[in-house]
C-alpha cells in the first residue's frame, strides 16, 4: 500500500497540567476526504494546530506523504503541499479579493522572494487568479477589498486563497460555521468541487455537511478518537452515539 | 460600501485595463516635466535650496514608507540608515584619489549600498516580529548609532562632523557641480530613479507579500511565505532607498553631523511620512512636500513653526489617519459619481470660516507668544500685516472675536457640509 497522505502517531499536546490531545493516531490516504467530528472543546481545533504548527506538540509524530513535520515552520509546510483554512476567517481584508488570490499563488508559481519580477506582467498569475476566481464565485468581486464581501464570501474566497497553491493535502476548519442553509449547500459544492483528487481534512460541525462530503469520518472526544470509519459504520457505533452524535443528531431535528 | 465601483471582468480589454493601469507612465512624465521646470519658475537661489532639500526628503519618506506603510513596520531610529549612508558618502569624498575618477552621480549608490549593508545587520534580528518589539528594537539601534557619533570619531566625525568639498569628483559631462542648480538636477534625476524603483518594489511578488504580511503574518506563513524573511526584505531595501538620500544629503550639504542621525531625525520622517499618507504611494511625496514647505517658508514667519506642524501632526492622526493622501482620494468615488459640484458650496462655507478661525487662533498664540517672550517695551507686534501694541485690549477683543465667530459659522455649517458629503457619496439620482 502506498504511504498515507498524513499520518499521526501518538499525538499529545498539553498546555501546563491540561492535557488537550491524549494520544492519536491517524492514517489518512490519498484523496481521501476526511471528517473529524466531536463535541464542543474535544480538541478538534488544537489537532489542526499541531499538524499545521501553529502548536508545537508535546509528544508524537505528524507525517505528510511520509515525511516528518514536526519542527519545521509554518510556511515550510506549506512548500510541502499541506495548506489550511482558519475556524475564524483568515484573509488579507484590506487587499482587493483578486490580489488575495494571487497572493496565494506566488509560491507555488515559484515567485518568491524575486523583486526583479512584476506580478502585474504575469499573465501566469493573472489568470491563475482568475481561474480560481472563477470557481469560487467571486469574478464579480474582484476589484473589491476583500473585507467589505458577506461572510459566506469571505469564507468561500478563504477556501480559494487555500486551494490556490495546488497543496494535494487540503484542511478546512469548520468552512460552514455560523451559516445559513443556503450558504452551507453553497459551500459544501465548493468544497466537493475544488477538492476534487486531493486529500481534504475537515473539521465540521454541521451533521448535514458531513454525511455529505466525507469519506470517512474519525470522532474526537476530550482529546481522543473514539471512533474512526465510514460514516454509516460511525453513525451506528454505540460508543459514538453515546458520546456526541445521537445529542447531536436529536438537536438537528 | 454598497455601490461597486468596478471594472467589468467579462470585458477581456477592461481585465487587462485593471491589471495594468497601476503601471500608467503618466504621473511619471508629469513629475519628470515637473523637476525639470520648477527652476525656471522659482528662479532665486533660496527655492533651489528649497527644493533640494524636499527632494531628499521625499526619498527618504518613501524609503520610510516602505516599512512603515507597505510593511506595516514601525520604526523609530531610521535616520541611522540614511545618516550612515551619507557618512559614507563623505569619507567617500575625502578620498581623494578614489573620489577624483568617480563621477558625482554616481556616489549615492554607495550611500544605498552602506544603508543597505547595516540595514542586513540590524534587519537580521530586528525584523523577527513587527509590531512592539520591531519598534524597540529600531529606537534602540537608532540611539546607540547616535551615541556612537561621538564615540567612533574617525567615522562619525565627532561634534564638528564631517565636511568634504564634492566638486573634487571627476566632471560629469563637463559639469563640475559648482553651483546650486547643477545639484539640483542630479537630486532631481535621483529622485525620479528612486521613487520609480520603489513603486516598481511594491509591484513584485515581495513588495505585494509585504503587505501581505502587514495585513496578516499568519495568513501568509500559510501561503508558504516566511513572515520574517519578507520583512528583512522590505527593510534591506529601505535601507537602501534611505542610504540614498543620505549620500543625496552628502552631495548637497556637503557636511553630515549627529544631528543626521538622532531620533529627533528619525521622528521628523515618521512624521513626514504619515503627515502626506501611509496608506497610498504618493502620500510620502506629499508629506515631503508640505512639511519642507512648512519648516522653512512657516519657519521665516513664526519662531513658534515647529509648533504648528506638531498641531498639524496631532490633528492629522487624530482627524485624517489616512493623511494628506487620504484626505485626496476619499474624493476620487465622488467624482466618479460625477457629484462633487455638490460639494462646493457646503465646503466654502465650512472651510473658509475654518480657516480663518485657525488663522484667528494662531494670531492669538502669537499674540500670547509676544506678550510673554518679547523684550521688556517692546509691544509692538506685526501679524498679517498689520501694526499694534500687544499690550492693548483692542487687538485681543478683535482677535478673540474674530475667532470666535468665525468657529462659530465652521461648527454651525458643519452638518450641511456632512449632509452633502454623503449625498455626494450615495450612487444614483437625488436620493
Amino acid at each position: 500500500m502506498s504511504t498515507p497522505a498524513l499520518e499521526l502517531s501518538g499525538l499529545k499536546k498539553s498546555f501546563g497540567k491540561a492535557e488537550i490531545i491524549r494520544g492519536i493516531d491517524l492514517s489518512i490516504g490519498k484523496s481521501e476526504r476526511h471528517a473529524v467530528i466531536g463535541p464542543n472543546g474535544a480538541g478538534k481545533s488544537t489537532l489542526f494546530n499541531l499538524i499545521t504548527a501553529r502548536f508545537q506538540p508535546t509528544a508524537g509524530t505528524v507525517k505528510l506523504h511520509g515525511e516528518d513535520l514536526i519542527g519545521l515552520e509554518p510556511y515550510q509546510i506549506n512548500r510541502k503541499g499541506l495548506s489550511r483554512s482558519f475556524q475564524i476567517t483568515n484573509i488579507f481584508p484590506k487587499m482587493t479579493v483578486f490580489e488575495n488570490v494571487r497572493c496565494a499563488l506566488l509560491w507555488s508559481q515559484g515567485y518568491k522572494y524575486s523583486f526583479w519580477n512584476l506580478v502585474n506582467r504575469s499573465r501566469d498569475l493573472t489568470e491563475g487568479a482568475e481561474a480560481i476566481l472563477e470557481q469560487i464565485n467571486l469574478t464579480e468581486r474582484r476589484n473589491l477589498p476583500a473585507g467589505t464581501l458577506s461572510y459566506a464570501e469571505q469564507r468561500a474566497l478563504e477556501i480559494g486563497i487555500t486551494i490556490a497553491g495546488g497543496a494535494d493535502v487540503i484542511m478546512l476548519d469548520e468552512p460552514t460555521a455560523g451559516m445559513s442553509h443556503s450558504e452551507t449547500d453553497y459551500i459544501t459544492d465548493l468544497i466537493m468541487k475544488v477538492t476534487e483528487g486531493k486529500t481534504l481534512i475537515m473539521v465540521e460541525h454541521d451533521m448535514g455537511v458531513v454525511f455529505g462530503l466525507a469519506d470517512r469520518i474519525s470522532v474526537l472526544v476530550y482529546g481522543e478518537i473514539i471512533a474512526t470509519g465510514k460514516p454509516e459504520e460511525v453513525r451506528g457505533d454505540p460508543k459514538v452515539q453515546e458520546a456526541y452524535l445521537g445529542a447531536a443528531l436529536e438537536a438537528e431535528h | 460600501m454598497t455601490d461597486q465601483i468596478t471594472t467589468d471582468p467579462t470585458k477581456p480589454s477592461e481585465r487587462m485595463r485593471a491589471g495594468s493601469m497601476t503601471l500608467s507612465l503618466g504621473p511619471w512624465i508629469v513629475a519628470a516635466v515637473l523637476l525639470a521646470v520648477l527652476p525656471f519658475i522659482f528662479t532665486n537661489n533660496s527655492s533651489i535650496t528649497i527644493m533640494n532639500q524636499m527632494w531628499i526628503t521625499v526619498i527618504f519618506a518613501l524609503a520610510y514608507n516602505m516599512l512603515l506603510g507597505q510593511g506595516g513596520m514601525l520604526s523609530f531610529g531610521h535616520a541611522v540608515y540614511a545618516g550612515v549612508g551619507g557618512f559614507a558618502c563623505m569619507h567617500i569624498m575625502n578620498a581623494s584619489d578614489f573620489f577624483a575618477a568617480l563621477p558625482l552621480p554616481v556616489l549615492p549608490v554607495f550611500g544605498g549600498l552602506f544603508g543597505m549593508g547595516l540595514a542586513m545587520i540590524v534587519g537580521s534580528f530586528s525584523t523577527r516580529s513587527a509590531g512592539t518589539v520591531f519598534a524597540m528594537i529600531s529606537l534602540g539601534v537608532g540611539e546607540l548609532i547616535a551615541a556612537c557619533s561621538v564615540i567612533i570619531v574617525a567615522f562619525f566625525g565627532g561634534e564638528e562632523g564631517v565636511s568634504g568639498d564634492r566638486t573634487y569628483a571627476r566632471p560629469f559631462f563637463g559639469t563640475e557641480f559648482l553651483q546650486q542648480i547643477e545639484v539640483y538636477y542630479l537630486i532631481s534625476a535621483w529622485v525620479l530613479i528612486a521613487a520609480a524603483l520603489m513603486y516598481l518594489w511594491s509591484r513584485t511578488p515581495v513588495g505585494r507579500m509585504a503587505n501581505a504580511v502587514r495585513d496578516n503574518p499568519e495568513r501568509a506563513e500559510f501561503l508558504g511565505y516566511s513572515a520574517r524573511w519578507v520583512r528583512f526584505y522590505s527593510f534591506v531595501a529601505s535601507g537602501f532607498f534611505a542610504g540614498i538620500a543620505g549620500g543625496l544629503f552628502a552631495i548637497n550639504y556637503e557636511i553630515l553631523t549627529e544631528e543626521n542621525l538622532n531620533t529627533t531625525s528619525s521622528g521628523v520622517i515618521l512624521l513626514v511620512t504619515f503627515l502626506g499618507g501611509v496608506g497610498f504611494f504618493f502620500g510620502p511625496i506629499i508629506g515631503a512636500i508640505a512639511f519642507t514647505l512648512l519648516q522653512t517658508v512657516l519657519s521665516l514667519q513664526t519662531e513658534l513653526w515647529a509648533f504648528y506642524a506638531g498641531t498639524l501632526f496631532v490633528a492629522t492622526v487624530m482627524f485624517f489617519p489616512g493623511g494628506l493622501a487620504g484626505l485626496m482620494m476619499m474624493h476620487v468615488p465622488v467624482f466618479k459619481l460625477g457629484k462633487a459640484r455638490l460639494l462646493i458650496l457646503p465646503y466654502l462655507k465650512t472651510l473658509l470660516p475654518a480657516l480663518i478661525g485657525i488663522l484667528g487662533l494662531s494670531a492669538l498664540v502669537e499674540m500670547v507668544f509676544h506678550v510673554r517672550h518679547a523684550a521688556y517695551g517692546d509691544d509692538e507686534m506685526t501679524l498679517f500685516w498689520t501694526t499694534f501694541n500687544s499690550h492693548d485690549i483692542l487687538p485681543w477683543v478683535v482677535a478673540l472675536g474674530v475667532t470666535a465667530i468665525a468657529l462659530g459659522i465652521t461648527r454651525a455649517n458643519a452638518p450641511a457640509l456632512r449632509d452633502a458629503w454623503n449625498e455626494a457619496n450615495t450612487a444614483g439620482g437625488s436620493a
